[in-house]
């Protein structure tokens, strides 16, 4: 199967690799060309623009770090809608917000092309691993001739209904994920302050009801001062804008996500938006002016 | 008074009345041929011999009275209200009407008590448990309170000649009966190395964490997490619902990434369908959480996020929800106008 892959970052450089070492024949564009070079040393063709991929490619995906990356690609000159038509589909991975990606489905369609969100939780390690969750919605057709691509990128997918609905459950889970972060940082500080070793709060976390994946990957770093980039805070603090902001749409209470938001917020005007997301025990211990990335 | 070669305590799950008197299989055998069950101890405790105490059946106390009577022990109970001793004193337990009378029948006496007030009130109050404390006792006080009342509490025990341990536990109701709680412990060592067998009936690890007030910051740290993330998980819930998605599809969702925890996959559910069953009642949990920020701020620590967490337990508690689950926390959230 040949599939065309805009973007690649941090997920889609790895997202692109693993369906290549898979046997799908993926042609690439990245808006910084030097970065399709590794791809195409492992198999993969390049696309010089957005449309020229979309001519070539039945199928594309795209994987762009944030909601104006998204519409760009889509809307800009040499973007994607100039060849999309009838037959083609386009999969936007990208972590959006509802409208965003309401804005390109009905463009896409317009062009007689059809359309599926597929935001995925997980980062660096999990699309390397090919451990994803895709949370696809959009054009159920479309979304089946994609299974055989999720399941190599992912170990679960969802389909949830019409486009908006993965878009915004993946805004739903990060946020969660973003206060946890804080509320680790604010134990781990209150521990270290307290005179009690932080391994052994990490220790006795990983033992009990609280214990997850993301504290037992991110703690012991966190508690060197080490922040390698798996999910940059920046798109965190993007993520957390975004749930709020579908929050205040209804009239939803989020004091936690509100307070953790300020967080990140401090983090990315300590010029920590590059590091991972778990930086931002930086700025509860109070040291983040000392830690630019 | 221990009686040599009896009282011991050990792992045969059989009729106490029949084998009470006789040192049956003894646990550290049973040990070398078995897998090692407490995987995260050091050393396998040494068995205990002696009477046991146990002030407090409420939740947590009951089913931690009760495995230590299925592994043989000698246990002594005392409750404010008796009958709640009941069930245990018909397994065999011996029952005591003051804590002082407890504290002075057995050799080591464990208090699970619900805040700081009970704690010291149990421990120092009238009847209280130093009352029955000498030399070769000791007290271990399993329940969850601050530092400063942790350290008074040491403070009048040591005074009669006898040793303490705080040892808080990480685990609520199901833990406390599946005997999978763990230890938080902080005092003396000594009286640590002699309970840690009776520590392994009840829980499956135990850190022996340094000088009084260490434990209990742990615990609270560890509660202070729990707290936050139950709070969050609620918004997400919440958030989730009114935006036209499935909350259950979120729980699936979460439980099948990086944040995935037993207690979201375990209560999430139940707090989709607006049900709360306790577990760990949330008036204790706003306990914890403001007992944390106590210790934040005597270190100087800001917590905004515990902090705003705090804020949702005590609207939850003012909706008359402090006996219900701390998972209740959600309806904290939900737009409700008090009648």
């Amino acid at each position: 199967m040949e599939v065309g892959f805009l973007g690649l970052g941090i997920m889609g450089k790895a997202m692109a690799s693993r369906l290549l070492k898979h046997g799908f024949r993926v042609t690439v564009w990245n808006r910084t060309r030097s970065k399709c070079q590794e791809l195409v040393e492992q198999g993969a063709s390049i696309g010089e623009t957005p449309a020229l991929v979309v001519k070539k490619c039945k199928y594309t995906i795209a994987m762009l770090s944030d909601p104006a990356a998204a519409l760009s690609v889509v809307f800009e000159k040499d973007g994607v809608l100039e060849q999309i038509s009838e037959g083609k589909g386009y999969i936007d991975m990208s972590t959006v917000d509802a409208e965003t990606s309401s804005k390109i489905s009905e463009a896409v369609l317009k062009k007689g092309g059809s359309f599926v969100e597929a935001p995925v939780s997980g980062s660096k390690k999990q699309a390397e691993d090919g451990q994803l969750i895709i949370l696809s919605a959009g054009d159920k057709a479309l979304y089946e001739v994609m299974v055989p691509v999720f399941d190599v990128l992912g170990k679960k997918s969802f389909f949830l209904g019409e486009v908006g609905k993965g878009a915004r459950l993946k805004l739903v889970v990060n946020m969660i994920m973003g206060s946890m972060m804080n509320a680790l940082s604010e134990g781990l500080c209150l521990a270290d302050r307290s005179g009690l070793s932080l391994q052994t709060l990490l220790d006795v976390l990983d033992l009990g009801g609280c214990a997850n994946p993301m504290f037992k990957l991110k703690g012991p770093a966190m508690i060197e001062s080490k922040y390698p980039p798996a999910f940059p805070l920046k798109h965190q603090q993007k993520d957390m804008r975004l749930a709020l902001s579908l929050g205040d749409e209804h009239a939803v209470s989020m004091p936690i996500a509100a307070a953790s938001n300020e967080a990140f917020k401090k983090a990315r005007s300590h010029e920590l938006g590059d590091l991972d997301f778990s930086a931002v025990y930086e700025v509860v211990k109070g040291t983040a002016s000392g830690h630019a990335a | 008074m221990a009686m040599a070669g009896t009282s011991l305590c050990h792992w045969a799950p059989l009729s106490l009345s029949v084998f009470r008197r006789r040192s049956y299989l003894r646990r550290r055998s049973l040990l070398s041929v078995s897998s090692q069950l407490s995987t995260d101890t050091a050393t396998i405790g040494k068995d205990f011999e002696g009477r046991v105490g146990f002030l407090g059946m409420g939740i947590m106390g009951s089913p931690m009275a009760l495995n230590l009577i299925k592994a043989g022990c000698d246990v002594t109970v005392w409750n404010r209200t008796k009958s709640k001793c009941n069930h245990l004193i018909n397994l065999g337990a011996r029952f005591e009407p003051t804590p002082a009378q407890v504290a002075s029948s057995c050799d080591v006496t464990f208090a699970m008590l619900a805040d700081p007030d009970s704690a010291v009130a149990v421990a120092t109050g009238e009847n209280g448990a130093v009352q029955g404390l000498g030399s070769g006792k000791g007290y271990v006080d399993v329940s969850t309170v601050d530092g400063a009342t942790s350290k008074l509490i040491c403070e009048s025990v040591k005074k009669t000649g006898a040793s303490f341990l705080e040892a808080p536990v990480s685990g609520s109701k199901k833990p406390a009966e599946d005997g999978q709680l763990i230890f938080l412990t902080a005092g003396d060592e000594t009286l640590y190395e002699r309970v840690a067998s009776l520590l392994d009936i009840m829980g499956k690890s135990r850190f022996y964490l340094g000088d009084v007030g260490n434990g209990a910051a742990m615990k609270l740290v560890v509660n202070m997490i729990m707290g936050s993330m139950m709070a969050s998980f609620s918004e997400g819930l919440l958030l989730a619902e009114k935006v036209g998605l499935d909350p259950n599809v979120l729980v699936e969702v979460v439980s099948q990434g990086a944040i995935s925890s037993p207690m979201y996959s375990l209560k999430g559910p139940a707090m989709v369908k607006a049900t709360y069953p306790t577990a760990f009642p949330l008036k204790h949990q706003q306990k914890d959480l403001r007992l944390a920020l106590g210790l934040a701020e005597s270190v100087s620590q800001p917590i905004p996020i515990a902090a705003a967490a705090n804020e949702l337990y005590k609207v939850a508690k003012s909706q008359g929800l402090s006996d219900h689950d701390f998972s209740a926390v959600i309806e904290a959230l939900k737009a409700k106008l008090q009648n």
